[in-house]
């Protein structure tokens, strides 16, 4: 562990029950500046939720939440509106507002929390959009005119159209062609240098997991099963993040990075 | 707990360092945080700085934070100044600001670079208009024919309905109504007893009110008033329902396993409503009058006895025939134009909310227009 990392997200004892389903049962989780940590685990182990609860979306049955210092398990809807606004959320199907057109969108964080001027909010929302990787021309097309993988850069676009500090990605790559994932993984990495963001994403593609996670949090059985970066869990004896990363999928996206990066 | 410096602390550092500009001579010294948050106030200022002819330099040595957003202020006021053909320079930037300010200018638009949806003229909305109408009405029959198509083969094959649905129907269109449609034509009974007895009253003709109330509300009223609740009520819901399922693609995948959606969709609702709507007139028949019975005893002291008498040598059979007869018209109207409606949801949420009012709308009307049609042919007859 590298000294004197600032943590901005700070979750301890993080309990989550759905009726009598227990979802988590006392999760740990850290979250450094200008890391890329990802979360992992089976479907149903409770990822997302985990995700909603530390961008305060749903409140945990128990446990705390420190987001940039602040207890947010402890505050009200109304205090935390200033930490919302330091983060950006990417949601799985984007989310995007269906009676705007793409610039409309990018450009509406910005219309709603500040003054600056109209013409000047249409030429930051475009640039964002060619920061995501999007011709300017699909500015002026509506959300359901787009493909999911366009659909996935615009939302990634009204995500950092605050310039936050932190964003949250929920499933980046599902759902897009390889050639698509690709150019997704390259974008956040290159967001996360040219911008400082801390990212956290919520995923379960093995080449994107080798390819920019700097650290990852696997969960299961309601707890935290392993985390570490992707060598130290690949070298891990445990048994259940063997059977996580040393499956068919894990090893085939393992080689590829390992021809690539060493 | 304490990796570097307190996160609260520095955030509240940092609300105080607002952006603040200083000309000087061919130096503009900028300060402060020029992030987003905090460039409300400066933006505008900054925008109506007048610059010097020739050079000008920009001294970012005194800022502190640069997002974005700031540097894209900045890099707006070096093109506007460069476009006038003088220079413009940075100097003092820090390697992040240095670093944001190249981003920004290497992916920003141009001037006049930002893409703008394209506006329609106005000849070219009426058209679009209108030939939206066209279509719209063409379809609309081209579902209709089917729509008759299908049902007519699904009667010759009652075992092909789907019973089930039809039942689960008629509970929400037909049973949860009850309470509303009763409410609303007791209080329409009671405001006709109200308005027509004062002046039956003038004329010493108080027992006539059965005469009015009865044939009002059987003929006309309590059929119009159901049908309008039902529209607004049922039809809102059919087309919200069925448009949903088309933007979660939930009618394409039974249109993948071989079920033709009107056959599942539409047909039950329909059946449904021809049935319950006629029953729910013959309520609100009961509910209006009781409503003006009511009000017939407070107001003019016709007793429920006498105001009965009078009602059944007053009103013939074929109105209160008539008033149920329109109904299943009506429930035909407001199913399928529901369900119409419902299938032209393209794409988006928006679409939903937006079929959903042209539904209710086109149900409303259609039904007044109907209603209008009958009472036309009725009188012709001589009925």
């Amino acid at each position: 562990m590298v000294v004197g990392r600032e943590t901005i997200v700070r979750a301890r004892g993080i309990v989550t029950r759905f009726g009598d389903t227990t979802v988590h049962d006392g999760i740990d989780v850290d979250v450094y500046r200008g890391e890329v940590l990802a979360i992992v685990g089976g479907s149903g182990s409770g990822k997302s939720t985990l995700m909603r609860e530390i961008v305060m979306l749903h409140p945990p049955t128990e446990g705390r939440i420190e987001v940039f210092g602040e207890p947010v398990t402890e505050m009200s809807e109304f205090d935390c509106l200033p930490l919302r606004r330091r983060i950006g959320v990417m949601f799985q199907y984007g989310a995007l507002f269906s009676s705007m057109t793409v610039l409309e969108n990018i450009g509406f964080p910005l219309r709603e929390h500040t003054d600056l001027d109209s013409d000047v909010i249409d030429e930051i929302a475009q640039l964002k959009l060619v920061l995501a990787g999007l011709e300017p021309k699909v500015a002026a097309r509506m959300p359901s005119e787009l493909s999911g993988g366009m659909r996935k850069r615009v939302a990634m676009a009204r995500a950092i159209a605050l310039d936050p500090e932190m964003i949250f990605l929920d499933e980046p790559s599902s759902g897009l062609d390889p050639v698509s994932a690709d150019a997704l993984d390259s974008l956040i990495l290159k967001l996360k240098e040219l911008l400082g963001l801390t990212i956290v994403m919520v995923t379960h593609d093995m080449d994107s997991l080798w390819r920019v996670s700097d650290r990852v949090v696997l969960l299961g059985d309601a707890r935290i099963l392993g985390q570490g970066s992707m060598q130290d869990l690949k070298a891990s004896d445990d048994a259940a993040v063997q059977r996580f990363f040393g499956g068919q999928r894990g090893r085939g996206a393992a080689h590829d990075s390992d021809g690539g990066g060493r | 707990m304490h990796d570097v410096a307190t996160p609260a602390a520095e955030h509240g550092a940092e609300a105080a360092r607002q952006p603040v500009f200083e000309r000087n001579g061919a130096t503009i010294l900028l300060s402060g945080d020029w992030i987003v948050d905090n460039l409300s106030a400066t933006a505008a200022a900054f925008r109506r700085l007048r610059l010097q002819a020739g050079p000008v330099v920009f001294d970012l040595s005194g800022v502190t934070r640069l997002d974005s957003a700031g540097a894209w202020l900045v890099h707006r006021k070096m093109r506007a100044h460069r476009k006038n053909g003088a220079e413009a320079s940075v100097q003092g930037a820090s390697p992040d600001a240095a670093a944001i300010l190249q981003l920004v200018e290497g992916n920003g638009p141009g001037p006049g670079e930002v893409v703008l949806p394209p506006g329609t003229g106005l000849f070219e909305g009426i058209g679009r208009q209108s030939f939206g109408a066209l279509d719209n009405y063409t379809d609309f029959l081209a579902f209709i024919g089917r729509l008759t198509f299908i049902s007519l083969r699904i009667l010759l094959t009652p075992m092909r309905m789907r019973w089930r649905i039809v039942i689960d129907e008629l509970v929400q269109a037909g049973f949860y109504a009850l309470p509303i449609v009763g409410l609303l034509a007791f209080l329409l009974g009671v405001v006709i007893a109200y308005q027509g007895g004062i002046l039956l009253r003038q004329y010493g003709g108080s027992i006539f009110i059965a005469d009015l109330v009865g044939l009002s509300m059987l003929r006309e009223l309590a059929p119009l008033i159901t049908a309008i609740i039902v529209a607004g009520r049922t039809g809102s819901a059919y087309t919200a329902q069925i448009g949903t399922m088309k933007v979660t693609e939930e009618v394409d995948a039974l249109r993948t396993m071989g079920i033709t959606p009107v056959e599942m969709l539409v047909l039950p609702k329909l059946f449904a409503l021809v049935i319950a709507l006629p029953l729910l007139v013959v309520f609100a028949d009961i509910m209006g009058l009781f409503g003006g019975m009511v009000m017939s005893r407070a107001l003019l002291e016709v007793s429920f006895t006498s105001f009965t008498e009078r009602l059944l040598q007053a009103i013939a059979i074929e109105s209160y025939m008539i008033g149920i007869g329109k109904a299943p018209v009506f429930a035909i109207i407001i199913a399928s134009v529901g369900c119409f409606q419902g299938l032209k949801v393209t794409g988006s949420a928006e679409s939903v909310g937006r079929r959903t009012t042209v539904c209710v709308v086109q149900c409303i009307f259609l039904v007044i227009v109907v209603d209008a049609i009958f009472s036309i042919i009725f009188s012709r007859l001589g009925i």
